[in-house]
């Protein structure tokens, strides 16, 4: 098997599943200029007309998918960045996700909705921003946040054939990582979460960039004696709580970890449902560590005490073991994602 | 006078208007009784607009319809049994979509793709079905009729400049009856015709007597034809009046004040049934016998679909999962 780019794998499932179904179609602003590299190369393969760009239109780029799919048809929308879903949200929360219910059941709504998510880019509160609570808490949406190249292509195929409307964030910090990607088809179910890294002290659920971040933070603590299970749901609806309760009997103590709000997040619904089923196997409190409650900021200095820090995890593992696990982790800046992009969407940056 | 449309074509027109004036009626007595849970915003005076602009669509046409009426004027003459019509408001099983929706419809067969909730929805739902139809290349149309106060919606122009770059088979209609609950059009918009609105999208801006239900039809024949003929989208304005309150019921207002009675009685006079009636019997299409036929006959069926919708009993309560997600 051979390692590729996150991009590379979104861009390897869009062209298999295009070839596959021609009634497949992506829309968006700048899908043939591929923005972060995911939509490179599908206009010369598959036409202008599978291939649409469109002007600055949220509204219609995510309303226009439920009447495209109404005609039998399965549309990929990108509003590029997941900020953006708020302009669309009428279109995306009541359009898509209810229509269907609201016509008693009778049309199927193929939709992929995806766009890159998540901060860590010195972009500002607008472009910064995960929106997976809000997605997670709309009845009729489906939410997809892969963490590796592997997860990304599996997912995203599943996406694509799903007969719903299905929202797939892609991180901006994960578009450059790299691995394993079968180049052969495969799909990965919905509602079935991934153990990134087996343990039996703690257990950490993280998803999309921060898989990575809680992967760190396990092999550093792994080395003072801590074993941590880090677990990636990988889709938030449907949610795999088979999985995360197993393990939370395993090691009665959990933490969840999530680049979102803190408030009203996704951290908080799952550390209830796991008070509702296994607060009996809990040997501490459940820590939760996600975005503070301000809009993201600018500054490097400020977005880091905003956003989730490795540290942060490191402390939560601390107080719930009561393990002293000596210094502050080391932490490496975060990967420059414009660079990334550039690269990935064929545009070099070295001229 | 001169018409497109053949005689038994104009009596088609002519019994759609009276079966859907009859289920407006209908619908006011199931209100009053009690029996629909929501509201009901009568589309009473206005039915020429809808029976013109969907009489004469194939059933493989799309429409999205204004929330006047909840749709009667475009869906019955596009084949909706009344009968699921009534059942959906009475939030029964047996409704078009089994309880769920109050003012919805949804018959693919027909080419009825639903309602927008939000004003303004179907617009960016109609761009979509606009790139499937043309996708598929069958010379399917979209109609899309929105009420006077939608055009306010930024998606319309977003959708219209889609429809218009792409040259989707989309018609966009307005069915302008001058009022936004009890704003006057005149304060919403900056000019008198909102058929000026086509100008910047490249695309013909058509205005049209919407109380002459012949005249709408012609309208949207030319539109459909263009469109079916790959040149794009048109823009269709209607001009009509609301006759009632926006919701039966509620206060009748023009600002913070009463509606001019005189502004409604003028109106009343250009009722388009009576209208058409005149000119059909006038031309010698219809007798006195033949009205008297068609109107017992729409009342007939309306009540028939009454009585079904009383009778039918409530959805089960697995309705909701079966609705949610497709398997």
């Amino acid at each position: 098997m051979r390692d590729i780019a996150f991009w590379q794998a979104i861009n390897e499932a869009l062209m298999e599943e295009m070839a596959r179904d021609e009634t497949v179609f992506i829309m968006g602003e700048c899908m043939r200029g591929a923005l972060f590299g995911t939509s490179k190369g599908l206009v010369d393969k598959f036409g202008p007309e599978r291939v649409l760009d469109t002007p600055i239109s949220e509204c219609a780029i995510g309303g226009a998918p439920v009447g495209a799919a109404i005609a039998g048809y399965r549309p990929i929308a990108d509003l590029m960045f997941s900020d953006f879903f708020l302009i669309s949200g009428d279109e995306i929360c009541n359009k898509a996700a209810k229509w269907r219910f609201c016509h008693g059941g009778k049309p199927k709504l193929p939709i992929v909705y995806m766009s890159s998510t998540g901060g860590y880019v010195g972009s500002d509160a607008e472009h910064s921003q995960c929106n997976e609570s809000l997605i997670m808490h709309t009845p009729g949406l489906k939410l997809v946040i892969p963490s590796t190249p592997y997860d990304a292509k599996g997912l995203l195929k599943t996406a694509v054939r799903d007969d719903n409307p299905v929202v797939f964030l892609y991180h901006k910090q994960l578009l450059g990582t790299k691995g394993n990607v079968p180049e052969e088809d495969y799909t990965i179910p919905f509602g079935m979460a991934d153990i990134k890294r087996e343990g039996t002290d703690v257990t950490v659920i993280a998803t999309g960039y921060m898989v990575s971040m809680a992967l760190k933070v396990a092999n550093h603590v792994e080395t003072m004696g801590v074993s941590v299970e880090v677990i990636d749901p990988r889709t938030l609806e449907p949610l795999d709580m088979d999985t995360i309760i197993a393990s939370v009997r395993k090691t009665g103590r959990v933490i969840i970890v999530d680049e979102d709000t803190k408030r009203c997040g996704v951290t908080g619904e799952i550390a209830m449902q796991i008070i509702e089923q296994a607060f009996d196997s809990l040997d501490a409190p459940i820590k939760r560590i996600a975005a503070a409650n301000y809009p993201i900021p600018a500054s490097k200095a400020l977005e880091n005490i905003v956003m989730p820090q490795p540290n942060d995890i490191v402390a939560a593992i601390r107080e719930v073991t009561g393990k002293d696990l000596g210094a502050p982790m080391e932490v490496e800046a975060p990967l420059d994602f414009r660079a990334l992009t550039t690269g990935a969407a064929g545009v070099t940056k070295n001229g | 006078m001169d018409s497109k449309f053949s005689k038994d074509e104009m009596i088609k027109l002519y019994i759609n208007l009276v079966r859907t004036r009859t289920l407006d009626q209908v619908m006011v007595g199931g209100l009053l009784a009690g029996k629909i849970g929501g509201h009901w915003t009568s589309q009473f005076g206005e039915e020429a607009v809808g029976v013109g602009a969907s009489t004469f669509l194939r059933n493989d046409d799309y429409i999205l319809y204004c929330h006047r009426g909840h749709g009667i004027t475009t869906l019955i003459p596009k084949g909706l049994s009344p009968k699921a019509f009534i059942a959906e408001h009475y939030g029964r099983a047996a409704g078009g979509c089994h309880g769920m929706a109050l003012f919805r419809e949804f018959e693919a067969d027909l080419g009825i793709v639903g309602l927008s909730g939000t004003l303004g929805g179907n617009f960016v739902v109609a761009a979509g079905l606009g790139i499937g139809a043309k996708m598929r290349g069958k010379g399917q149309v979209v109609v899309c009729n929105e009420g006077d106060g939608t055009y306010g919606r930024g998606t319309f122009h977003e959708c219209a400049l889609m429809a218009a770059n792409w040259k989707l088979p989309v018609i966009w209609g307005i069915e302008n009856n001058q009022y936004m609950i009890y704003s006057h059009v005149s304060e919403l918009y900056p000019k008198d015709n909102l058929a000026d609105l086509a100008f910047g999208y490249g695309m013909p801006g058509i205005i049209v007597d919407g109380q002459d239900v012949a005249a709408v039809a012609e309208a949207y024949a030319s539109a459909v034809e263009r469109a079916r003929a790959g040149e794009g989208p048109t823009l269709i304005e209607c001009k009509t009046y609301r006759i009632e309150p926006h919701v039966f019921g509620m206060a009748d207002l023009r600002g913070a004040k009463p509606r001019p009675q005189e502004e409604i009685d003028a109106w009343k006079k250009r009722d388009p049934i009576k209208l058409f009636q005149e000119r059909l019997v006038k031309e010698g299409i219809l007798t006195a016998a033949d009205i008297e036929r068609i109107g017992s006959e729409a009342k007939n069926e309306m009540e028939e679909a009454e009585r079904f919708a009383s009778e039918s009993p409530p959805p089960e309560p697995e309705t909701l999962q079966r609705a949610l997600y497709a398997e």
